[in-house]
């Protein structure tokens, strides 16, 4: 066991020295350091009064609201690019903690900074190949975050899933870990992390690490398929999470972006507990095991490049694979609009939610996002 | 009924777009936006200007930014044309691939790459790797090259610039800058560098360094004669035989690229660059008209 753990440790070692030598060797050519700031606020509208989450019922919610200016999202970014080879980044994010319908429930709700993101990036040892260690982008959103580009406008499928359905899906935007990218050919590209599999919320819980990996396949110019899996075991009863992910992204008709995103999320740790006959008359209590699981389609069209686009986004929810009555469906459309520089964005949209429950009735919520990027 | 009600509303939708993008729309005139190498863009400027004194109703804006920053806005469709005074990267072929850009190639100009020093510096000549030496930062002296004993200050540009590219991938081995390098935001910059100090080293594209009063390099600066190794003979950028015949060991193509087959309006002012008329432009801005090589893979390029 000794022997096993001390091998161990000596291919880690091997594998710093390895590492730290070939970071040595490179010259430091002084590059810009970068500042920026990224900020995006709405004014959100209730175009309905009787929805299941705009209901203005004082009987049914206690605390009725028909519209609100929310300020949603400041991040302030440091990046230094050491070398040609080596650049680090430093975010601090400054999130909102009040949902669409409620406040956290404390007596101050103002924005809190925290770390995001905080990593080296090595592109030296490989050609193509890029290596992120510290706290990083998870590949599960990033992959779809960098297509959907309108973060402002709304978070992606899985990243949003929890503020839109409730079910809690045990992945993150960010993780500390080591993130590796590369590419062995045009047509094939590859990525792989592993991350303590907590997030950026909370330090290392357990001893088990979560791993995740994707293979990107670009057959033609503009047709890319994406593979993602992700494994994590959650505790010593033979407990785990894994998430499957396959996203289509669309880019062959000029200023046209068509992409889709389908995912499903399986845990050991999300069951229902239902009573069913055991077969011998007897009624008992046995879990019975749900996935979690959904899509989106969204295309985004150039009408005046880098100054007004459109974008529609088509995304099914289904959070409990037992109970299609928890289904949902939600339609977002609007315009990206920059009127005078792409630093200044005018992002009206409109939210439409639709319930499978015959008893929620549909939301539709108007916003005016405004972005700021400096 | 919901369909029928849904297939109205979009209608409806459809309808007010219309009036509101149509304006717009019919306001943007199509101009061909060209965009990319800070080495190029006083001699495309000056071929947009002479095309559209010709043809008024062919609008061309043109900006720099780097060749770098050309690529990227070429493969993000903010641009028409990229100019670039170096060769894209396996990366940049590859993201192309990715979002659906097909690009293709036009070598519109060849430049002399040039090293420039004080005018009151002795020395005449360097090799490839005596100029790499000193741009990696192994040698800080001029003595150590048969100079004069003084520290070498090093002028360059920033790593968006295609020369920086160009001259780290073919002079310094793919090996980085010295950290003590100068990095400028153009040519223009590094030759008032240049000038100012005596110690001094730079590299800029040869239409730079041109006074065109005098067909001399401009007072102030000396252009060095480059050899490719200690055993070769040195040539000078401004010898224009010994750039067409690749004697002299830094030279470079200038390139243009579309995305796929140009359109008719971008082939019009290709063919215009790469005609007689561009072609006396290039060559009245100090650089060099392209060889056949590059004139069969031009006019492959543009079927």
């Amino acid at each position: 066991m000794n022997a096993r753990k001390n091998k161990k440790v000596a291919s880690i070692a091997r594998l710093v020295i390895l590492a730290s030598s070939g970071l040595l060797a490179q010259s430091t050519t002084p590059s810009p350091q970068t500042f920026s700031t990224t900020i995006y606020f709405d004014y959100s509208f209730w175009a309905t009064n009787n929805g299941y989450i705009t209901n203005t019922d004082p009987k049914v919610n206690a605390n009725p609201m028909t519209n609100k200016f929310a300020f949603r999202r400041a991040y302030f970014t440091y990046e230094n690019k050491i070398s040609d080879d080596l650049k680090f980044r430093f975010r601090l994010d400054a999130d909102n903690t009040g949902r669409l319908t409620a406040t956290s429930g404390t007596k101050d709700d103002r924005l809190v900074p925290f770390v995001k993101h905080i990593y080296l990036d090595w592109a030296g040892l490989l050609p193509n190949f890029s290596l992120k260690i510290g706290m990083t982008e998870t590949m599960a959103f990033k992959i779809a975050e960098d297509r959907w580009g309108l973060r402002s406008v709304a978070k992606t499928l899985v990243d949003g899933y929890k503020d839109i359905t409730g079910a809690d899906i045990r992945t993150s935007s960010a993780d500390l870990g080591v993130n590796l990218t590369g590419a062995i050919s045009k047509e094939l590209r590859y990525g792989a992390m592993v991350m303590n599999g907590e997030g950026y919320s909370h330090p290392e819980l357990n001893k088990y690490k979560k791993f995740g990996g994707y293979l990107q396949v670009v057959p033609v110019p503009g047709l890319n398929v994406w593979g993602y899996a992700e494994y994590e075991k959650l505790s010593d009863n033979p407990e785990s999470a894994k998430m499957y992910k396959v996203d289509v992204y669309f880019d062959m008709i000029s200023n046209l972006n068509i992409s889709g995103e389908l995912f499903t999320y399986n845990s050991d740790q999300k069951y229902n507990k239902v009573q069913q006959d055991d077969g011998s008359g007897n009624i008992v209590t046995v879990n019975k095991h749900y996935n979690i699981g959904g899509y989106s389609i969204f295309g985004t069209y150039k009408i005046i490049i880098d100054k007004l686009n459109i974008f529609v986004r088509f995304d099914n929810y289904r959070p409990n694979s037992t109970d299609s009555d928890k289904d949902m469906s939600l339609v977002i459309a609007g315009l990206d609009w920059a009127p005078i520089h792409s630093s200044w964005k005018i992002q009206p949209n409109v939210w439409f939610y639709n319930y499978k429950d015959a008893n929620k009735k549909s939301d539709i919520v108007v916003n005016v996002t405004f972005f700021l990027s400096f | 009924m919901f369909y029928a009600k849904f297939k109205k509303a979009i209608a409806i939708a459809e309808i007010v777009l219309a009036f509101i993008f149509a304006p717009i729309l019919l306001a943007q005139k199509k101009m061909i936006q060209v965009k990319g190498s800070d080495t190029m863009i006083n001699l495309v400027q000056i071929l947009a200007e002479e095309y559209m004194a010709k043809n008024p109703k062919s609008p061309i804006a043109v900006s720099g930014g780097g060749s770098g920053t050309g690529i990227t806005a070429l493969i993000n469709g903010t641009c028409d044309i990229c100019d670039t005074s170096r060769d894209w990267k396996d990366k940049e072929f590859s993201l192309a691939w990715e979002k659906g850009i097909k690009p293709r190639l036009f070598a519109i100009a060849v430049d002399g790459l040039s090293i420039i020093v004080n005018e009151k510096n002795p020395l005449t000549r360097l090799t490839m790797d005596q100029v790499g030496a000193i741009y990696r930062g192994d040698v800080k002296n001029w003595k150590t090259v048969g100079g004069p004993d003084m520290p070498i200050s090093l002028y360059g540009r920033q790593s968006n610039s295609g020369t920086y590219t160009f001259l780290q991938e073919h002079v310094l081995n793919n090996k980085n800058y010295s950290p003590d390098m100068k990095e400028m935001n153009g040519n223009a910059q590094i030759i008032e560098g240049v000038k100012a100090d005596e110690g001094s080293i730079g590299y800029v594209g040869v239409g730079y360094i041109i006074d065109k009063a005098t067909a001399k390099p401009m007072k102030g600066l000396k252009v060095l004669d480059i050899a490719k190794d200690a055993k070769s003979e040195a040539y000078s950028p401004m010898d224009k035989a010994a750039v067409d015949s690749g004697k002299y060991p830094v030279a470079r193509p200038l390139w243009q690229a579309t995305n796929g087959k140009p359109s008719a309006d971008e082939a019009a002012f290709i063919l215009f660059e790469l005609g007689p008329e561009g072609q006396k432009i290039v060559e009245g801005e100090g650089f060099y008209t392209i060889g056949a090589k590059y004139i069969e893979a031009n006019a492959k390029n543009l079927k």
